[in-house]
This record gives structure tokens, sequence and C-alpha cells, in this order.
């Protein structure tokens, strides 16, 4: 009972948010298991929850409610309306059709019969990958995050079609996972445990794209914080085995 | 037991238009919330500019996940005050800041009595007024090193290993006193719910 009784210091520091990482993990392994403490949480959560009430007053600055809605209000449509901005990411997916393409020109232009057909097969399921890229990037609810090392262009971006309920991955320039390991993204959001959203491998230069769909777990979450992506055995792991290489902040897509 | 809070029907009513996709709903909960989060945001991040993108991003996440938000599960200022919170903790540990968060959080302790503003905002509705009041006279009612470790981590975002060390105290004396003052709080808003309500 005594170790328990030690578990309640924990109860009041988890309500607060103010367990360290790995002790938070801990933690919530065992709310899932003890009821006494799971209700001594929401009991102290009630609490922690108004704590913000308390912060001084102060006066928002005017125009903050319209930029508010300015934001929301981006929920469009990438690909309709004006010629949206065309970033460096998408050229990528664009590659592959424009590669695809370009090898079977090249085969036709040589007359290697054979070897068109061949490449034509490739490239029948290269676009049908575009297609369902392309696909995954139109929708009114889309997310995005960007994934980068401090100080460097994002190696990955991640984008979240609500309508679809998919995840397409597209790297820019990721190191190979090396042999038996894959690239595992998660969900991350605060106070829960990071949940996978599956797992991936790029092209040996670095890119490549991948369409996950969104599973129950990351919709039961409610909302993600943060995207991270860790190397993980190959299959991939229930939980994170290491701290997240790289990690973004989702944000509207507009 | 019951909670110290009540969910306003206006609110839940609010947050099922939000979540059908109602952007003039969303604009309705700013005018009840805004001033809230902001003042939440401006306590944790001080800088203004900070604040707003925070306020700016906690009402994009309601926008996105008003369907997942639970009534039985605190009141929606709660709600708020959670992703708020949230969001300007990740911007000032990612901006590098959370020393100015701490310096905040040490400034904060620093407003003996924690009156909530003479002024009253119409845009706040009787019930969130009330809540302040409760939660204020609450916190001012603590000893102050109890008050002390939970702003620190409420506002600060610190751990308790990093309140032990700021403090120079021991972990475990941290961890206890934290327990000890959210307790003592959960029974003075429990006592000043029933006081008001009678």
């Amino acid at each position: 009972m005594s170790g328990h009784e030690s578990l309640k210091d924990q109860v009041a520091a988890f309500a607060l948010g103010s367990l360290p990482d790995d002790e938070h993990r801990f933690f919530l392994e065992h709310l899932r298991q003890c009821a006494e403490c799971r209700a001594e949480v929401q009991a102290l959560a009630a609490v922690t929850g108004l704590l913000g009430l308390s912060a001084p007053d102060a006066e928002p600055p005017a125009g903050l409610r319209d930029r508010v809605l300015a934001r929301v209000g981006g929920a469009r449509p990438v690909l309709a309306g004006r010629a949206p901005r065309s970033p460096a990411w998408l050229a990528t997916a664009a590659a592959i059709a424009v590669a695809a393409v370009s090898t079977i020109w090249a085969a036709i232009a040589t007359g290697r019969a054979d070897r068109a057909e061949r490449q034509l097969g490739t490239a029948s399921s290269r676009l049908a990958e575009l297609e369902s890229t392309t696909a995954a990037l139109v929708g009114r609810q889309v997310h995005m995050v960007s994934l980068a090392a401090p100080g460097q262009r994002p190696a990955l971006r991640v984008i979240w079609n609500h309508d679809r309920n998919t995840f397409l991955v597209i790297a820019a320039s990721l190191p190979a996972a090396p042999a038996g390991r894959t690239y595992q993204l998660w969900a991350i959001a605060a106070g829960r445990s990071p949940v996978s959203m599956g797992t991936f491998k790029p092209n040996a230069d670095g890119t490549g794209t991948a369409v996950l769909p969104v599973s129950e777990a990351v919709t039961a979450l409610g909302f993600i914080d943060q995207c991270g992506l860790t190397l993980e055995p190959e299959g991939g792991s229930p939980q994170p085995t290491e701290t997240p290489r790289l990690i973004g902040t989702w944000s509207h897509l507009d | 037991m019951d909670k110290p809070t009540t969910t306003n029907p206006v609110d839940r009513g609010l947050l099922e238009r939000i979540a059908a996709g109602d952007e003039r709903a969303l604009g309705e909960l700013y005018d009840r919330y805004g001033r809230t989060v902001y003042s939440l945001a401006l306590a944790i991040l001080r800088e203004p500019a900070d604040a707003e993108e925070a306020v700016i991003d906690t009402f994009n996440q309601v926008w996105q996940s008003a369907a997942s938000y639970d009534a039985s599960r605190g009141v929606v200022a709660a709600w708020l005050c959670t992703i708020a919170r949230s969001r300007a903790l990740d911007m000032a540990r990612a901006r590098g800041r959370r020393a100015r968060a701490l310096e905040r959080a040490a400034s904060l302790d620093a407003l003996a009595g924690f009156e909530p503003s003479a002024v009253s905002d119409p845009g706040l509705d009787l019930g969130l007024g009330e809540l302040r009041q409760l939660i204020t006279r609450s916190l001012a009612a603590l000893p102050e090193a109890q008050r002390q470790v939970i702003e620190m981590a409420y506002f600060g975002g610190l751990t308790q290993s990093e309140i032990a060390e700021r403090l120079a105290e021991p972990l475990g004396t941290i961890k206890t006193r934290t327990r000890t003052a959210l307790e003592k709080l959960r029974g003075l808003l429990e006592s000043q719910r029933s006081e008001a309500a009678s």
C-alpha cells in the first residue's frame, strides 16, 4: 500500500501535467489498471482545469477575433480556386508523374517495346500512386505538418485529409532506413501517450510518398498537437522506442 | 461526487455548431472566451504578439476538435484553458523562452491575493465570472509555498524535478507539497461553491 501511497503524489503532478515524459508514460500505464488513481486524477483535473482562469485579466488586441476567424476560413480545397502556390514539396509528388512519363517516352523512342511495356507497368502503379496523392490533397479539411531538424529545411511533410481520413506522407530528404528498421510516425497529443500513425520507408534518394489510413486510435485522440518521427524495428512498435528524430506542429493548410 | 463546475448549455450548443462547421459559432465562442484564452496565453508567454498567435492556434484547434469535447470531463472554459496552456507552453519551449515563462510564474506569485479584475467584461457571462472568482479566491487562500509550486507547474510548465531544483528543495517534498496543495484547492473550491449556492 505504501507503494501506492507514493503514487498518490504522482496523481497530483500528473493532473498538473508536470511529470517528466518517462514518468508520465509510466503513470499513464498505471492509470489504465487502477480505478482509484483514475478517479483521483479526474477529481483533480476538474481543479487544474480551472487554474488558467486565475491568469491576470488582459484585454485582447482589436482585430484578434478577425484573425482567429480568418485562420479557420482558410479551410478550403488546396487545389481548387485560384492557382495555389507551388511549394517545393509538391514538386516531389509531381516529379513522380514526370519521371514515369519520361521513362516511357525514352523507351518508346529507342524502340525497346519490351522495356516500354515493363516501364508502363511501373508507370501505371506510379500514376495510381499519384492519383491517391492528389486525392489526399483535395479536401475541405486539410492539415499539414512539416518535420525538420532545427535550422534545416523540412525533411518530411504529412498532410492530413479529414474528408478522406488519410495521412499523405511526402519525404523530401530523409536518410534511408537501416536494414531491419523502418520509419514510424506518431500522433502526439498533450497529456496522452503517442499513437502510431503508421510506418513507411523512403526511396534510396530520400524522397517518397505514402498514403496511410487514419486509424481509430488516432481519431480517438480528438486532436493532435504534434507529429513525431522515430526509427523502429521492422513492422513498427506499439510505443516509440526512441526520442523523436524529427518533430513538427500541425497547422491548417491554406 | 459533484464536480466544482457545471456545464453551460449555451457553450455546449456552440460547440455542437462548431463541430458542424458553423464559423459564426466559433466567433461567438471567441466573444465568450477570447479574453480568457488571451489572458492565459499572455500570462505564460508575456509577449502580446506570441499570445495572439497562441489564441489563434487555440481556436483553430477548437475548430478542428469541437466534436471531441466531452462535457462530462469539465466545463468548456477548462477545456479551452487546457488547449491554450498546451499551445502556449509549446511555443515557449520552441522559442527557448522557458526561462521567461518561469519569470512569469515567479511574478504571478508576487501578485498577492490574485484579486479578479475590477473591470467586468460584458463578454463574460456570469458563470465564467463566478468561476474566475472561485479559483482566484481559492488560490489566494493557499499557503504561499503551496501556491508557488502550483503556479510554477501550471504557468511555468516546469516538471516536479525542475521545481525542486529551482527551489533547492528535495523532490519528494515538492511532490507532496503539490499534492497537498491541489487537494486543499479542491476542498476550497467545493466549500466556496456550496457557500455560493446556499
